[in-house]
């Protein structure tokens, strides 16, 4: 590599946890960096770019979908790039403006706190954080499980979490982004104000350079979606580089758009005897229009594992103990602005329950912060558990991984996306644990594999289930971005005529393939890895 | 066995914050929680209950918005809450308030066991049980960690005690103060929460309860807290670069800055 920036280092021993992310996927690199300005990235790209090497962006490498795992060549760690440069005051609240490398858990601390090291910060700014101290509770909505994850990697798989079903994606929430090309050139992209012209789209970077982009012609599903480029008639332009797994360039600055915290948060875990009842629950609830902010489903085998953790280990003694006969659960959030509205909604979920079978004695209510982390705790324990349980069986069959669908459907296909999946696991004799969000169709299916024969078996089940979810109207993906381990589910949703429309519209942008190589798509021969 | 439970409002712990200028604790109702250490007395006596029958009453002295804390004990098990109310309360110290809640245990009539928490988490003086128990002159035992056999006329429990556990028996009616974590507080059902707002609590002032106007609120406390200090608190994170060597040097550096720093 010419000219290769002091920034970067060779891969040692000491980087090798930088070649994995939480998908487990294990991957290989020649050198990484760790940027703290926005220069050294366009420095680290210009440099990749002129030795034809591959260049792989991470932020908190809690992905699902393995984006982050460097298929050869350097890699990008963003990790530093964590301050929050700015606030600002808008019609209707506040914004923050964060470096890519901002964690989640931070910034949620900072937001409740309020509390933001201001060095650096402009008058406006500080304005700004003035009337936001005197102005009430205000949050990030977005809230993947993982609160480790970077505000850029979230930003880079329109990031989801339990709140998704009231509050929308990560994308709703991205107000500005910096963007540094593969070229090396940067462009400032704010929501509102570059719109395409049906399916064209002109870019002009900070530079000078006028960028035309031909869209791909294929329409999204009408369901919660990660699954490859958001596309659509005269979209916002800002829409198309939010979610695009890091390949079409590396954010370097976001803009975040705050709301205010309802003052009353109320959650209920309900029981139901069977599966059945479950659905029954979620379509009477979501009928009753409540707006409700989360559906969290688990199923029988997910409550069973809990149990059996609870009993044999100390880390999950404070469980709360699950009624004996609970075939399934669902949290419901319920986000009010008063104490008698949070009431009369959840009484309302109370009778959607005893309709659907279940019993309102038999239900934990959270109003504090206190009972709230406790079934924030049970919720989160779920996956927890599963990788433990993997990590396990790994001992003796080293190359199997927990294999987690990530599909969902339009409403009125829930029943069926269910009995197909309940169905096909009978049929494969394949153990599993069903869990996520209900709400919007989108429960992650786990197989849990004993062996190398049941983690083939689980892996060809996927692309039936992805054939189905397709036909279905669903999405692939919903939440976890496509990344390298679902490009091939990617195939089956939109067929290889649109996936070449999607590739041509990253190479346009990026002639070698070196950003994000294996990311939606295989990756293409000649960038060095 | 009819149980009485004293609950007290505290600063969500998260959440406290000092004014600066009086250098008291803001208490502006809607971060404050029951004191965690009343929510494992009051499980254990709900748990009494379900054992033995009887009645859980909750009681507390505290500004009105406390009454929510009371009906959030009836959801979680509790039948009636009595709270007493009055701005002749206000400014006092535990002997002003235990004396003030031996008046709500009176009023709410025949008990057999009253549970404490063994402190409130923002006080820390974990004199309310026993003075109480005094006002009433029956019994108590502190820092009860376990219930282990109840009689028509005692209990017998388990204390810590000097790094060991005690077992005490105590004769009815007697007063209990319990540690925390001796069980899993229960969260209410949605049908609780329709008790709890539905249930009776009784919120009376001084003149209601007979309270002896020397004996209550700032002028019945002859102990008062004078400052309160919120402690300074300075954490930082340093990235060292370089190779082995370089960083090894550093760290050396800035660990000697540290430790000149403590002896100067």
């Amino acid at each position: 590599m010419k000219q290769t920036p002091s920034g970067f280092r060779p891969m040692g021993e000491e980087y090798a946890a930088y070649l994995r992310d939480e998908s487990r996927t294990t991957g290989h690199a020649e050198t990484i960096s760790f940027p703290t300005t926005e220069q050294e990235i366009v420095e680290a790209v210009n440099a990749c770019r002129e030795s034809g090497s591959r260049l792989t962006v991470q932020g908190g490498r809690t992905g699902l979908a393995a984006a982050a795992v460097p298929f050869g060549g350097h890699i990008l760690n963003l990790s530093r790039m964590d301050k929050v440069l700015g606030m600002g005051q808008t019609a209707d609240g506040f914004t923050l403006t964060v470096q890519p490398g901002a964690v989640l858990s931070e910034l949620r601390k900072k937001l409740a706190a309020k509390k933001f090291d201001v060095t650096g910060w402009s008058d406006a700014s500080k304005d700004a954080l003035g009337a936001f101290m005197k102005s009430g509770v205000w949050f990030f909505p977005p809230d993947p499980t993982e609160a480790s994850a970077t505000i850029g990697g979230m930003t880079a798989c329109n990031a989801s979490g339990a709140r998704t079903h009231g509050y929308g994606p990560t994308r709703g929430y991205v107000t500005a982004l910096r963007v540094v090309l593969p070229s090396g050139e940067t462009l400032a992209l704010r929501r509102g104000q570059v719109f395409a012209a049906g399916r064209h789209l002109t870019l002009t970077t900070e530079q000078g350079t006028t960028l035309e982009l031909d869209l791909p012609t294929f329409t999204m599903p009408k369901t919660k979606n990660a699954s490859g480029y958001y596309i659509e008639d005269n979209m916002d332009a800002i829409d198309l580089f939010i979610g695009s797994d890091g390949t079409l360039g590396v954010f370097s600055q976001m803009e975040l758009r705050l709301l205010p915290m309802a003052p009353q948060v109320w959650g209920v875990t309900c029981f139901l005897p069977t599966v059945d009842d479950a659905l029954t629950f979620t379509s009477l609830v979501r009928g009753m229009k409540l707006g409700e902010v989360s559906m969290e489903y688990f199923d029988g085998n997910a409550l069973d594992i809990l149990r059996r953790q609870k009993a044999e280990k100390t880390a999950f003694a404070a469980l709360p103990t699950i009624p004996e006969t609970a075939g399934a659960a669902i949290y419901v959030e319920l986000h009010c602005q008063t104490e008698q509205e949070a009431a009369e909604k959840l009484f309302a979920v109370g009778d959607a329950l005893e309709q659907a079978g279940g019993d309102r004695e038999v239900t934990w209510v959270a109003r504090t912060e206190s009972d709230l982390d406790k079934l924030m705790f049970f919720r989160h324990a779920v996956p927890e558990s599963v990788n433990m349980m993997i990590d396990e069986r790994k001992k003796t069959a080293p190359s199997i991984t927990k294999l987690g669908s990530d599909m969902a459907v339009p409403d009125d296909r829930l029943f069926d996306v269910m009995a197909l999946y309940r169905r096909t696991l009978k049929e494969e004799a394949l153990e599993s644990a069903t869990w996520g969000h209900i709400g919007e169709n989108h429960v992650h299916v786990n197989v849990l594999p004993r062996s190398e024969a049941d983690y083939a078996r689980g892996k060809a089940l996927f692309v039936r289930w992805a054939e189905a979810v397709t036909e279905m109207g669903g999405a692939v993906s919903a939440e976890h971005g496509v990344g390298k381990l679902k490009a091939s589910f990617l195939t089956v949703m939109y067929g290889q005529a649109h996936i070449d429309e999607m590739a041509a519209l990253k190479y346009t942008l990026d002639p070698q393939g070196l950003l994000g190589a294996g990311n939606l798509f295989a990756a293409r021969e000649g960038g060095r890895s | 066995m009819n149980c009485i439970v004293c609950i007290k409002q505290v600063p969500s712990t998260n959440e406290v914050n000092l004014d600066p200028i009086t250098k008291t604790i803001i208490r502006d109702g809607r971060q404050s929680v029951t004191n965690p250490y009343d929510t494992f007395a009051l499980e254990t006596a709900v748990q009494l209950k379900e054992r033995c029958g009887g009645t859980v009453s909750v009681l507390s002295m505290g500004i009105p918005a406390t009454e929510r804390l009371l009906r959030d004990a009836v959801s979680r098990g509790a039948d009636r809450g009595l709270l007493l109310t009055d701005r002749a309360f206000a400014g006092a110290d535990t002997l002003a308030t235990s004396y003030t809640l031996s008046l709500g245990v009176r009023r709410l009539g025949d008990f057999d066991l009253i549970l404490c928490g063994k402190m409130a988490i923002d006080g820390d003086t974990a004199q309310i049980g026993p003075e109480l128990a005094a006002h009433l002159g029956i019994p108590h035992v502190t820092d009860v960690l376990a219930i282990t056999e109840v009689g028509g006329a005692s209990v017998t429990v388990e204390t810590a005690w000097q790094g060991g556990v005690r077992q005490v028996k105590v004769a009815l009616p007697a007063l209990l103060t319990v540690q925390k974590d001796v069980n899993q507080p229960r969260m209410p059902s949605i049908a609780g929460v329709k008790r709890g707002l539905e249930a009776p609590v009784e919120v009376l002032g001084a003149e209601a309860v007979q309270a002896d106007a020397k004996r209550i609120g700032l002028t019945g406390s002859p102990t008062q807290v004078v400052r309160t200090e919120a402690p300074q608190r300075d954490s930082t994170a340093v990235y060292i670069e370089g190779d082995a060597s370089q960083q090894a040097h550093k760290l050396a550096e800035l660990i000697a800055g540290l430790t000149e720093g403590a002896r100067a």
